[in-house]
Order: structure tokens, then C-alpha cells, then sequence
């Protein structure tokens, strides 16, 4: 249990030390971690990386605007949404658009556990759900 | 007025009784009377004609010549009276008038006891009677009670009855509601289902590439003003 704990302290560290000076999550960080990490020993190093993939996958998450649409969004609408969610969360969130064609049209974007949904299938869902 | 009561005694079985005892008794007195009184009378005779004849010296003692009565026959004779006098008492009318008087208290003793016992069943029937009386009263009274109990009682079940009913009616309504309701939910819910699937369909077919990227761009820049 104690051992879990500096696990988890750990790997927190690591995933902040992973951020450049904005707070973003880059690839480079995350490389300079790693090599880091190889050259010193460490007892429980496999359980340590599983934990920091995970925060690393979850801060990634919180960065990440994944826009679902069933076609392709211009570059315009994708800054003008990372500009507005990195202005509601106060941290910087990059875009990531994702095909979905069950959308029937317009967008469901999702910023780790946040959905926000203006397409025309979540539309119909909601009046099924409020004609019941 | 004295002459009736006197009658009705005289009339009275336990006096009848009495009364033929003690009549049973003078007879037998009577009858030791006869018996004795042969003895007696010779002996007064040959007294009187032994004395006559003492004091005359002639009929008489010449009659009690011809009969041959003498002093020590007298005497004798006499004697043999009073033994059985003495012995007919003491020997047959003493028990005799013992026996009867016993037995006339005996009767006494019965009719006292019978007199008694219709005293005590007049008394016990006259309780009989106010025990009835009373038990009548009581059942009556009992009745009364149960049949005031069983009103009540048949009142009470009623209302329960009715009020059971209606609870039973209230729920089978509720219940009926309920169908009903849910049977309008699984209906709207069956509704929307097919109108959104046939909506999905209808405009996943109809509308164009360009209708549907101009709706993502509208959708896209909505979010973000939303948002911000």
C-alpha cells in the first residue's frame, strides 16, 4: 500500500516534469523522462512506468479535444475551438479530430471525461429522450 | 268456624293414624277386661256369697255348698287373677302398646319428615322457580348483549368490508393507471424510436456531403461560442 503510494507520487512527478513551459505534454519531455529513467536503477521500475503511462494517458486525455464529425472540420473551426476550451480549462488543449459517420452531421467533441455534442444524432437522442 | 278446623284435622291422614291406634289399644284393654273379668266376678260372687252366707247361714252358704266354693278356692282363684292379669300386661298388652306406641312414633317421626321434606321442596322448588327466573333474566340479558355485540360486530365488518373494497378498488385503479401510463411511456418510447431512426436514415440518405460539413462547421463554431 505504501509502496503504491510513492509509486503513484512518482509517476505524478514524472508526468509533470513531461510538461514544457506551457503545460503541455510534448514528445520530446517525455523522451528526455524515459532516458532518465534508464540510466538510473530503480526497484520497481515496471510498475512505475505502468503508472506514469497511465497519468501520462490521462494528462494527454485532459489535453486533447478529440472532435468527432462525420466529415472533415477546416483548420479555422479546429483553432477556434482549441482557442475556446484552452480558454475555458485555463490549459493549453490541442485538437484532434476523429471520423464518426453514425453523427448524421455537425460535431461531438470530447476533452477527457467532458462530452459536448452538437450533432444532428446526439440532437435526435435527446428528443427520444425527452419525448419519453 | 271452630267445626270445620276440626273436621279438617279429624280428615288428615297422621291423624287417622293416631287415631286407630289409639282405638287398637282400648280394644285390647277391652278385650283383657272380658278376659279377667269371669275371675273377677267369681270371685266377687263367692266374696259376697262366702260373707252372706257368714253373716245368714242360708241360701248362700248352702249355694256355695252345692258349688263347693271355699276359702282356699277363693283364695286361690284370687291369686290366679291377679298372675294373669299381671302376666297378660306385662307379657302381651305392655309390647303390644310399646310396639304401638313406636310405631306411633314412627308415624309421628315419618309425617314430621314428610312434612319436612314438603316444606324443603317447597322451598327448594320456590329457589327453582327464582333461579329460572333469574337465569331467564340472565339469558335475556345475554341475548340482548350478544345480539347488541353481534350489530356491532356485523357494522364493523361491514365498514371493514367497505373500506377493503374501496382500498381494493382504489389500488386495482391505481394499478390500471400505472398500465396505462406505462403502456403510453412504452408507446411514446416505441414513437420517438422509430421517428429517430427513420430520421436518422431519412437524413443520413438526404442530405448532401456539403450540407452536412456546412452543419459541422455551424456546430463546430457553435460549441465554441457556446463555450467561450
Amino acid at each position: 500500500m505504501k509502496r503504491d503510494k510513492k509509486i503513484t507520487q512518482f509517476a505524478k512527478k514524472l508526468v509533470a516534469l513531461s510538461k514544457d513551459e506551457n503545460g503541455v505534454v510534448t514528445e520530446a519531455k517525455v523522451g528526455e523522462v524515459l532516458d532518465g529513467l534508464k540510466q538510473v536503477s530503480h526497484r520497481h521500475e515496471l510498475a512505475t512506468l505502468k503508472s506514469f503511462l497511465i497519468y501520462l494517458r490521462r494528462e494527454v486525455a485532459l489535453q486533447t479535444a478529440v472532435v468527432s464529425t462525420p466529415g472533415a472540420l477546416s483548420d479555422e473551426a479546429l483553432k477556434q475551438i482549441e482557442a475556446n476550451f484552452s480558454k475555458v480549462y485555463g490549459r493549453p488543449i490541442s485538437a484532434q479530430t476523429k471520423e464518426d459517420a453514425s453523427l448524421i452531421a455537425g460535431v461531438r467533441i470530447r476533452v477527457g471525461d467532458d462530452v459536448y455534442d452538437a450533432s444532428v444524432a446526439g440532437r435526435l437522442e435527446r428528443l427520444a429522450e425527452n419525448v419519453h | 268456624m271452630f267445626a270445620p278446623v276440626v273436621a279438617d284435622t279429624l280428615c288428615e291422614p297422621g291423624y287417622r293414624r293416631t287415631y286407630f291406634i289409639s282405638l287398637m289399644k282400648a280394644h285390647l284393654y277391652f278385650l283383657l277386661l272380658l278376659l279377667v273379668l269371669p275371675f273377677g266376678l267369681g270371685a266377687a260372687e263367692s266374696t259376697d256369697a262366702l260373707t252372706e252366707a257368714g253373716a245368714q247361714g242360708g241360701v248362700v252358704s248352702e249355694l256355695a255348698g252345692q258349688f263347693k266354693v271355699t276359702w282356699p278356692t277363693l283364695i286361690a282363684q284370687i291369686v290366679n287373677f291377679c298372675v294373669v292379669a299381671g302376666v297378660l300386661y306385662f307379657f302381651a298388652i305392655k309390647p303390644v302398646a310399646a310396639t304401638l306406641d313406636q310405631r306411633q312414633q314412627k308415624i309421628a317421626d315419618g309425617l314430621q319428615y314428610a312434612e319436612e321434606m314438603k316444606t324443603q321442596l317447597a322451598e327448594a322448588e320456590r329457589e327453582r322457580a327464582e333461579k329460572v327466573r333469574e337465569a331467564a333474566v340472565e339469558a335475556q340479558k345475554i341475548l340482548t348483549e350478544a345480539r347488541e355485540q353481534s350489530k356491532e360486530m356485523i357494522e364493523q365488518k361491514t365498514q371493514e368490508a367497505a373500506a377493503q373494497a374501496e382500498s381494493i378498488i382504489r389500488k386495482a385503479s391505481e394499478a390500471t393507471e400505472l398500465e396505462r401510463q406505462k403502456m403510453l411511456s412504452d408507446v411514446r418510447k416505441e414513437v420517438a424510436r422509430l421517428v429517430v431512426s427513420t430520421s436518422s436514415k431519412v437524413l443520413s440518405r438526404d442530405l448532401s456531403d456539403d450540407e452536412k460539413s456546412t452543419f459541422s462547421e455551424s456546430a463546430a463554431k457553435e460549441l465554441a461560442s457556446a463555450e467561450s
